[in-house]
């Protein structure tokens, strides 16, 4: 009965129980490593360390996805706990494009190609840029709400981020997801397997 | 009347899951996120009051008074202890005073919410306003899934230390990988049962679930909703340039 439950392409009770499991643990991550943006030099560096770190969680993700929306499905989530965190809702534009995107290049690998896997974790990862857009666009309304913060933290961190680094960043945020991706690929066959969950 | 009053005695106020999320959005679009700008600080001050009325209304008061308590520290040291400290401890001081009273009000929200909102109460809620079943699911296991995350993160904390292989090590990526593979694994594990003990009992069966969580708008939501929406039309006059 489950092989039939299994062949049909909608999504199951079991899927969506899975988007969840593996959000969740994938946010708590993301989280832990955000949280060094407290240091303003690490605020740029995010966009290279969540993906990297981050690939892991999301490779064993991708292990389990074998529908469509899936991706898509966590991307939005992903957005959507960027709005309720206080991340104004960019990430969650950006990220219902790019979890489209991803989407698309996993399934043309059949949800089995391990190379697509790994440029998915790089499309995926781009969500994590959208969060910095209103720091280079929006200037003064995002620091206005965080004036608290004091002028220091505020100068530091307008010199570390002119203009020119939103696009390097945003190409930071795709190869460092690559990156990644085979790092979480490495990890997979390293521990994983052995356990028995991937 | 019974159920009423034992759902009263319970959480307070006992407002309506819709009215929870619309307040913890309006938190965190307008206290975190700072829209608006300067001519909105009003609107701040009234929503960053809201978690502090609906926390000492519940069964929470000793949290919402430490709460309190930190977010006064916060502004305490912002106001008076940091004109007498010089260079980078003054920063690092106020940058960290700053994201406490920045932070705390959206975070007290947060524990409100998750704290007397039921999973069954938010299904109930979430189907009302017809969010598709692909979202509600996730949404749902995840806000379970986090404190066992969490806690599972804790422990395996105490392992590597008691192995000594602590934070800020000589190698930090066998320090990440130790600690990483680990919370995933168990995490999985766990999840993997949480996802067949709610299969059996008939989540994602074919038909449409019924719920037993009675919910519905009182006067409280009608005024924290009024509330919300008052500001946010303001918000939209500023936004299209009508001054008011």
């Amino acid at each position: 009965m489950s092989t039939k439950k299994d062949s049909s392409n909608k999504l199951q009770g079991k899927d969506l129980m899975n988007v969840g499991i593996y959000s969740a643990i994938y946010f708590v991550i993301v989280f832990a490593v955000a949280m060094l943006g407290y240091i303003p030099i690490m605020m740029p560096m995010l966009c290279v360390l969540v993906p990297l770190i981050a690939g892991v969680p999301f490779m064993l993700f991708l292990t389990k996805v074998k529908k469509f929306g899936m991706i898509w499905i966590m991307s939005i989530i992903m957005g959507i706990l960027m709005l309720l965190t206080g991340m104004a809702q960019y990430a969650l534009i950006i990220g219902a494009f790019s979890g489209l995107i991803a989407e698309l290049i996993y399934k043309s690998g059949n949800y089995k190609s391990q190379s697509k896997a790994v440029l998915t974790c790089g499309v995926f990862s781009i969500w994590v840029w959208g969060n910095f857009i209103p720091l280079f666009f929006k200037r003064e309304s995002y620091w206005a709400a965080r004036q608290s913060f004091g002028e220091d933290y505020i100068n530091t961190l307008n010199s570390l981020m002119p203009i020119w680094l939103c696009p390097i960043l945003l190409a930071a945020a795709f190869v460092f997801g690559i990156l990644g991706g085979l790092l979480g690929k490495t990890l997979l066959k390293k521990h994983f397997k052995k356990a028995g969950i991937a | 009347m019974e159920v009423l009053s034992s759902r009263k005695q319970r959480r307070g106020i006992g407002l309506d899951p819709r009215t929870t999320i619309v307040l913890l959005l309006m938190v965190a679009v307008f206290v975190l996120g700072g829209a608006g700008g300067n001519e909105l600080i009003w609107a701040r001050i009234i929503l960053a009051c809201v978690p502090v009325v609906l926390l000492l209304t519940s069964n929470n008061k000793l949290k919402c008074i430490v709460f309190v308590l930190v977010y006064l520290l916060g502004y305490f040291l912002q106001f008076y202890v940091l004109g007498h400290l010089t260079g980078i401890l003054n920063s690092l001081m106020l940058a960290t005073a700053g994201m406490i009273t920045s932070f705390l009000p959206g975070l007290m929200m947060g524990y409100y919410a998750v704290s007397t909102t039921t999973v069954s109460e938010f299904v109930a809620a979430m189907e009302r306003i017809h969010m598709p079943e692909q979202v509600i699911i996730p949404l749902s296991v995840m806000f379970r899934f986090f404190p066992t995350v969490v806690e599972e993160a804790g422990s395996i904390n105490d392992a590597m230390r008691m192995r000594g292989i602590a934070m800020g090590g000589k190698h930090p990526g066998k320090m990440l990988e130790y600690r990483l593979i680990p919370i995933m694994t168990c995490s999985v594990k766990i999840g993997e049962e949480l996802s067949a003990a709610s299969l059996t009992r008939g989540l994602g069966a074919p038909v449409k679930r019924t719920n037993i969580c009675k919910i519905g708008f009182g006067l409280w939501d009608i005024l924290f909703l009024g509330l919300s929406i008052c500001i946010v039309i303001y918000w939209v006059l500023i936004l299209i340039g009508v001054r008011v």
